[in-house]
């Protein structure tokens, strides 16, 4: 809402300095957005008086004047007019002043005479257009003053952010009633009644509606023999001010009325509509029925559907309701008879129709907030009173009323002590009882407020909402500020879990990403890795665009595209985790599952080579410790990785990760056909874990187990085992084997090559034997040993290598 | 020349070889030489017995002296060396100090997640509570709910990302509209929290939020909130502001003052929004601050009692406060961020920065 001060210190007096009435504004809930001030333009022309007037020596037609514009010396300015004598007062343009026509003054010599300056003609300034001479200006015109200021030029207009409650500050009038209500001072409310002439409009004009649920009044007016053409410099600057462009006296008026009064108008050509059999002409309010058309003011062919509301004359459709009128009732230069309509449309009916034809109105998102119906007839009356003084208009007796049910003042009350218990205020009963009289309301009583609010507030329905009006006012700076009582609170566990696995992730020099919850649906197949069984995408309907269409199923797509993203920008090292939740839907379930998962991404090295350590290129195993990490810290039992081929893993490089038996994620180097589909040319390890699978296995508190006091035995050996034996079959083979003196067999070499026969492989396994009781000699280790050795060799074929 | 003599000589020449010794198996050369078994002084002292009686005492306590002066010397000198050893060894160990050090970067948290746990943690010392909900939500909670009306515009298809419905006879609307949408903000936790919990209640619901604005430097289309609601006895609109201020000076730093302002929100009545002073001008007015001193950084209110119906609050004994607020804007503020869309790319120089 676009306010001008000029106008607004007409309705309300506002001593406020500016800066003090934005900040006001601001602190009771109407903020100002921005502030504009006009008749900049005139910067440097000031009031002056010519004090001589000399012939130019050189020029028949020119004058070699003196000015005084109240500067110490009084300035030389050649000069063409000749309208003007010694003494008279004009606008004056000094050195560096642009005009509104571009113009910009410049020391100028003119026949050999030098000019600091130009006296200005009304059309020069930008005000009129008579050009025939100096603008002669009254004799008491203040000498020096800025000629802005001085015929009142400058105005300051601020745009006010009025929230959708407050549909009233979407006028003048409305905007004056809040400054007097924050101000304390008495708004005044524009009004007018117009002098009737002729025949009644009840003569001519007719008015039913249909449907009242769309239009619940309508009101009208007829003014005959009005003079179309421009407006008045008054009306022009204040429908500009306002944000409109002046475009007759006709429109500007019925614009003018709703900027001050929040009621929108339309005019008809009372001529263009058509009669019923009775000679009248028949406003009738109905439902648009399928299939019509209207051609709206802006040229533009409408379809129409069944539940916009339409004005229509027996012809058929003459104006959408409430947002747009038709081109052919519309108002022209040869209009002669004028049917003013002042209506009261359904908000949410306007706003559908508005929205479904991308047609957005000022009169549209005043009805879409609401336009109090008490105020047609005060609208209309103004607005016929001004046809009739800016246009020549003869304002028929009477007014057509549909009013079928009349809004009433809401009756409601307000506890003062209820409203000081929510706020924590001590707000007195009168200071509560001045607030709200001073925004409109009539208020009785002492610690009950009974309250009648007019229906031009209708967003204040309940208690509540008065408890906010004074607090609002009152200020809410003044509450003082408190805080309720202490209580325990904190992370409850899958929360603490979620921190631990950050921790771990963070430490094995992971960095955590966030990507879009939304995928590419063509993901799915890009990635290979489908919806879950008996599971259906999650889809949505108005996607920003076709490649987030779907709701992620795995973290995978996104992760590679940052892969992707990294690789290009030239950083070859990616170490990235996210942990967010995946979806999927199922049919006949309204909601999503939504499942918290983590993934990793690894590409290129941890660092890239230095002085003290090597470059070694990231794989597989450095997904796998990472895994580790994580089931170590939540305490995970259980666990363990089954080599499987996966369509989207390697072959050979991917294996699934269950906890007892249920798969919980997967491990493994991107297939090169997935990371070539996802422009990534570098290897890629991924990993992807159900972190909720994993809450449910961890284990919060794991109990002592004795540290080992007795020395230990330790040997190192090598087995020979065929290719096809799988390391952690052979791990798990001594572990079982080895019995309770057994404390760990860590495998430290894996070697093929010289002395070792093709298909086969050495192990290298360190073995570490203790007993919790007694020092072990070699007597009491070489039979479990022996053991041991008999079993993997039965088992597995391993033997011993020399 | 007498045995005494002899010995001092002796003493003499061993004091000369002691502190010639160059290092300390020099010096373990010469105490051999004299102390040794063979050594001079243990020669002098085994021809004690062919001394007479009268030169024999004499003797035997000169020799004596002699062997403790060289002991002593030889002690000191050994421990001169020894010093002297260690430093030349540890010269010679010395290092490049300057090199870098060895270690596997350090893995960094996302931006907006740490700005997230330091609310939460902010919250947590004020004794809330954590919680949780879907992403994927009913039209109900999301809006009803939450007291927006049936033809609010935040409803509609080209605000709120609405889902295809899967359960049995659903419908698109013809403005594509569905009775499943992502949330449009984390309030439906609050619902949910106070559906399922009597009060007293206090919560605050961090996650992941959808509005269909196209991504540009200041919008995502996916973006963090962090809200909260109290429901006890007698909270009041102070309780409020003395909450935010402590979190905002939590988060922003000791002295950011903040201003409540009054403004609308469909689930609170009296709501505001809260500015915090401008950390560049302190309040003065700069170009950051669009010349105001004031940055908007929350909403909130006492919640409507509409909501609390909804909810199933008893409003008799019951009331409360709400709040939200965007942490990407957090993370802009106060980090300066040009460009939200670099929260969602990935790329590691910009991760690793935090």
């Amino acid at each position: 809402m676009r306010v001008s001060m000029k106008w607004l210190k007409e309705l309300v007096d506002v001593d406020l300095p500016l800066g003090e009435f934005k900040d006001l504004l601001d602190m009771t809930g109407t903020a100002v957005e921005a502030v504009h001030t006009t008749g900049e333009a005139l910067d440097g022309v000031f009031v002056g008086q010519i004090v001589t007037r000399e012939k130019h020596p050189e020029a028949d037609k020119l004058w070699v004047t003196t000015v005084d514009v109240g500067a110490d010396e009084n300035l030389t300015i050649v000069c063409g007019a000749q309208n003007f004598e010694a003494g008279d007062k004009v606008p004056v343009a000094t050195l560096g002043s642009e005009l509104p026509n571009g113009m910009k003054i410049k020391k100028a010599k003119l026949r050999g005479v030098v000019s600091m300056g130009m006296n200005c003609s009304a059309i020069e300034l930008g005000l009129g257009t008579d050009a025939d001479g100096l603008m002669i200006l009254p004799a008491d015109a203040p000498i020096g003053t800025p000629f802005a200021e001085y015929h009142q030029m400058s105005d300051t207009v601020i745009e006010l952010e009025v929230t959708p409650n407050r549909p009233d500050c979407l006028s003048m009038a409305g905007v004056a009633r809040e400054v007097g209500a924050i101000t304390s001072r008495k708004a005044s409310v524009p009004a007018s009644i117009p002098d009737e002439v002729g025949a009644p409009i009840a003569d001519s004009v007719r008015v039913t509606i249909a449907d009242q649920d769309l239009c619940p009044r309508y009101t009208a007016r007829l003014i005959r023999n009005v003079k179309v053409g421009p407006s008045p410099e008054w009306l022009a600057e204040r429908v500009t001010a306002a944000g409109s462009r002046s475009v007759s006296n006709v429109v500007d008026v019925t614009n003018y009325v709703m900027y001050e009064l929040g009621q929108p108008l339309h005019a008809f050509d009372a001529d263009t509509l058509a009669v019923d059999t009775d000679g009248k002409a028949h406003i009738h309010v109905r439902r648009a029925t399928s299939g019509e058309h209207l051609v709206t003011l802006d040229d533009q062919d409408r379809a129409l559907n069944t539940e916009m509301c339409m004005i229509t004359d027996p012809s058929g459709p003459v104006a959408l309701g409430g947002v747009m009128g038709g081109l052919s009732t519309e108002v022209t230069d040869s209009t002669v008879n004028i049917l003013l309509e002042a209506a009261s449309f359904d908000g949410p009916n306007v706003s559908h129709t508005s929205r479904s034809l991308a047609l957005i109105s000022e009169a549209s998102t005043r009805f879409e907030r609401g336009v109090d119906p008490a105020g047609c007839i005060a609208a209309l009356d103004r607005a016929a009173a001004l046809f009739a003084e800016v246009a020549g208009g003869e304002v028929a007796p009477g007014v057509i009323d549909e009013y079928p049910v009349v809004s009433e003042p809401r009756p409601l009350t307000l506890r003062v002590g209820y409203a000081n218990k929510v706020l924590g205020t001590d707000i007195p009963s009168a200071e509560m009882s001045a607030i709200l009289a001073r925004l409109g309301l009539t208020v009785e009583g002492e610690d009950v407020l009974t309250v009648q609010v007019p229906t031009f507030r209708p967003d204040l329905e309940r208690e509540i909402d008065l408890v906010e009006e004074v607090v609002r006012v009152w200020g809410m700076e003044r509450v003082q500020s408190t805080l309720p009582a202490g209580r325990a609170g904190g992370l409850n566990s899958v929360q603490r879990w979620r921190e631990r696995v950050g921790h771990v992730l963070r430490a094995g020099s992971l960095n955590e990403t966030m990507t879009y919850s939304f995928i590419d649906p063509e993901d799915a197949e890009r990635l290979r890795i489908p919806v879950p069984e008996g599971h259906v995408p999650v889809e949505l309907i108005n996607p920003m665009s076709g490649e987030q269409a779907v709701m992620r199923h795995t973290l995978a797509a996104g992760l590679l595209r940052s892969v992707s993203y990294n690789l290009r920008r030239g950083n070859p090292d990616v170490h990235l985790y996210e942990i967010g939740a995946t979806y999927v839907g199922t049919m006949g379930k309204a909601q999503a599952r939504e499942t918290e998962t983590l993934a990793v991404a690894l590409a290129g090295s941890w660092n890239r080579a230095q002085w003290n350590e090597p470059e070694v290129e990231l794989g597989f195993f450095d997904g796998k410790g990472v895994v580790e990490s994580i089931m170590e810290e939540l305490g995970v039992e259980g666990w363990r990785t089954v080599a499987t081929g996966l369509p989207f893993l390697q072959p050979g490089r991917s294996v699934q990760i269950q906890v007892r038996g249920q798969m919980v994620g997967w491990l493994g180097e991107v297939h090169p056909q997935v990371l070539d589909a996802y422009e990534v040319d570098a290897p890629v390890t991924m990993f992807e874990l159900s972190l909720k699978s994993l809450y449910a296995a961890a284990k919060e508190v794991r109990p002592y187990t004795e540290v080992p006091r007795m020395p230990a035995v330790t040997m190192d050996i090598a087995l020979l085992v065929d290719e096809s034996v799988a390391g952690e079959s052979l791990l798990h083979a001594i572990r079982k084997a080895g019995g309770n003196l057994l404390e760990s067999s860590r495998l430290f070499d894996v070697y093929r090559g010289t002395g070792v026969p093709e298909g086969k492989k050495s192990m290298a396994i360190a073995l570490t034997w203790r007993a919790a009781d007694r020092t072990l000699s070699d007597d009491d280790v070489a039979p479990a040993y022996e053991r041991m050795l008999k079993k993997v060799a039965g088992n597995l074929g391993a033997e011993l290598r020399g | 020349m007498g045995v005494v003599e002899e010995l001092h000589e002796l003493r003499e020449r061993a004091l000369t070889d002691i502190s010639s010794a160059q290092d300390t198996s020099a010096l373990s050369d010469v105490r051999v030489a004299y102390l040794g078994k063979k050594g001079s002084l243990t020669g002098v002292l085994r021809g004690l017995g062919s001394l007479s009686a009268q030169e024999r005492p004499t003797v035997g306590k000169t020799s004596n002296e002699v062997r403790r002066a060289l002991e002593a010397a030889l002690d000191s000198r050994k421990s001169e060396l020894e010093a002297t050893e260690l430093q030349e060894r540890m010269d010679a160990g010395a290092l490049d100090v300057t090199l870098p050090g060895r270690r596997r970067a350090q893995g960094h948290q996302h931006l907006i997640q740490r700005i997230t746990r330091e609310i939460v943690e902010v919250f947590v010392g004020l004794g809330y509570t954590v919680a949780e909900g879907p992403e994927v939500e009913m039209e109900y909670y999301n809006f009803t709910a939450l007291n927006h009306t049936p033809h609010h515009p935040a409803r509609s298809a080209s605000d709120t990302f609405y889902v295809r419905d899967r359960s049995e006879g659903a419908v698109v609307s013809a403005t594509g509209q569905s009775d499943v949408l992502l949330r449009t903000h984390t309030s439906p936790v609050q619902i949910r929290t106070m559906e399922e919990n009597d009060p007293p209640i206090y919560i605050i619901a961090p996650g992941r939020v959808y509005r269909r604005d196209i991504a540009d430097p200041s919008h995502l289309p996916m973006f963090t909130q962090v809200e909260g609601i109290v429901v006890d006895e007698n909270i009041t609109f102070g309780d409020l502001k003395g909450t935010l201020d402590h979190v905002v000076q939590a988060i922003f730093g000791e002295g950011r003052r903040t201003r409540f302002r009054p403004h609308f929100f469909p689930f609170t009545e009296p709501s505001a929004e809260v500015d915090v002073s401008c950390g560049i001008c302190d309040g003065a007015g700069c170009r950051f601050c669009q010349g105001t001193g004031w940055l908007e950084i929350l909403g909130c209110g006492m919640v409507d009692p509409n909501v609390f119906g909804h909810a199933g609050v008893d409003t008799d004994r019951f009331n409360g406060f709400a709040f939200g607020m965007g942490v990407e804007r957090i993370a802009a503020l106060k980090y300066g961020i040009p460009d939200l869309r670099m929260l969602v790319e990935g790329d590691m120089r910009f991760l690793r920065q935090f």
